[in-house]
């Protein structure tokens, strides 16, 4: 009997184009639960667009997105208010998604004592290391207990033990079923994913190499 | 009965970041206080200047809560969370907060200026901290930052500032039913009924181009399922 497969993603056909300057031409992607998919290419290819095209963050001029379960979105940037705390941000964000305060905290807290976060979580975002806000950042992502990571380089300011245990949760959350994408420029890590998609170059930059 | 956890959240959210702000609540009652004491030497005429000066305090906070979290919102919103709550969020506790410096303010004052209706001005301070915080957020979401914001604000509040109360441009400003609250507050006659049901209907419009707006800002597309395989 054949393995069923279960799509979380599915993008067909997606363009984007900003004003006259295209930025993704007819993308197509398929991403399945317990997939690590790797999303690479150059600056200005399209990569945190089209994740945000899949997040529902930005609508796409053409083209349709599929998805199968919850998402979780991990922006580039952390999205975090400079002068809340981290267990602020948890009850906030668990809020959101349906969760009491102690819930999003316990939830919360067990997330983020995977990153290795520090004790203290009465600092204000603002005064935190930026590996500190990503790891937050990331926990935020995960609070709903997503199928679907999408995941926007999540590993920026993280010192080098805390990117190598990124990468170790990553082979655990596929463990547990949930597809996973990240854009990612680390060719060194390429190995740990189950698939690379490469998206092509900006029209700016076509025809350089 | 979530809806209302996640407005009283972010209004205490928005509490605790504005608090921890210590430079700008300080101004949030220095810039009222400065607009009434520079006009004090004109009497009871310094009145309507402290109120345009909680207008411009009340509106300014309302506006910065609103435009520098953007990002933060867009993400609230893909979490679960409804424009709208994030809006009566702020609501929530920007209102209070105006209306407890109106409060200190009609003390300050009534002991200063002896003004004919007490009541009335203190009606009138309130009013004007309360129409601020919608007219906050319908700048911050008619406009991409805060320096078109803030410009914005300091048009409007400025022109209703320098225009007499009986042009027929000051009665389209969104403070004119305040500063005639306040008025009557100074001279002790005429009904505030009036300007205090245009004052509520304009508002309520004030409010409605902000969901309006914020809405499409914000606005997260859920797409459709998968068919599973």
């Amino acid at each position: 009997m054949p393995a069923v497969t279960h799509r979380e993603l599915v993008v067909s056909g997606v363009s984007k184009a900003y004003g006259r300057t295209p930025i993704l031409d007819n993308v197509d992607l398929t991403v399945d639960a317990g997939e690590i998919v790797a999303l690479t290419g150059e600056n200005g290819a399209g990569k945190s667009t089209l994740l945000r095209i899949c997040a529902g963050l930005l609508r796409a001029d053409r083209g349709r997105v599929l998805v199968g379960n919850r998402i979780g979105y991990c922006p580039q940037e952390p999205a975090l208010f400079e002068l809340l705390t981290c267990d602020e941000h948890l009850m906030m964000f668990g809020r959101g998604v349906g969760l009491s305060r102690s819930e999003a905290l316990d939830r919360g807290h067990a997330l983020l004592a995977e990153f290795d976060f520090p004790i203290d979580r009465q600092v204000v975002t603002a005064d935190m290391s930026g590996g500190t806000r990503q790891k937050l950042n990331l926990a935020l992502a995960m609070l709903n207990d997503p199928g679907l990571l999408l995941l926007d380089e999540p590993y920026q300011g993280f010192d080098r033990g805390t990117y190598a245990n990124f990468w170790d949760h990553c082979q655990r959350w596929r463990e547990q079923g949930r597809a996973i994408v990240v854009v990612t420029h680390m060719l060194a890590e390429l190995t740990r994913v189950d698939r690379v998609v490469e998206l092509p170059a900006h029209p700016s930059h076509r025809g350089r190499h | 009965m979530t809806g209302v956890g996640r407005i009283v959240i972010m209004a205490e959210m928005h509490g605790r970041d504005l608090v921890r702000r210590h430079i700008a609540l300080g101004l949030l009652v220095a810039l009222p206080l400065s607009f009434y004491l520079a006009s004090a030497g004109k009497g009871r005429q310094s009145l309507p200047a402290g109120g345009v000066g909680m207008a411009f305090a009340v509106g300014g906070a309302a506006l910065f809560s609103a435009l520098s979290s953007l990002a933060v919102d867009q993400r609230l919103v893909l979490a679960g969370y409804r424009p709208i709550e994030l809006l009566l969020g702020r609501l929530m506790f920007l209102g209070p907060l105006g209306i407890v410096i109106a409060g200190l303010f009609t003390a300050l004052m009534t002991a200063l200026s002896d003004p004919a209706s007490p009541a009335a001005l203190l009606l009138g301070l309130v009013v004007v901290a309360v129409q601020a915080v919608p007219f906050g957020l319908a700048v911050a979401a008619l406009v991409p930052r805060e320096l078109e914001g803030t410009l914005l604000l300091i048009g409007v509040v400025g022109v209703q500032l320098a225009v007499g109360p009986e042009a027929v441009v000051a009665k389209l400003l969104p403070f004119y039913g305040p500063r005639r609250i306040i008025d009557i507050g100074v001279s002790g006659h005429g009904s505030v009924w009036g300007p205090l049901g245009q004052t509520a209907l304009y508002a309520i419009g004030l409010f409605v181009i902000a969901r309006v707006f914020v809405g499409a800002r914000l606005s997260v597309r859920r797409h459709g399922p998968t068919d599973g395989d």
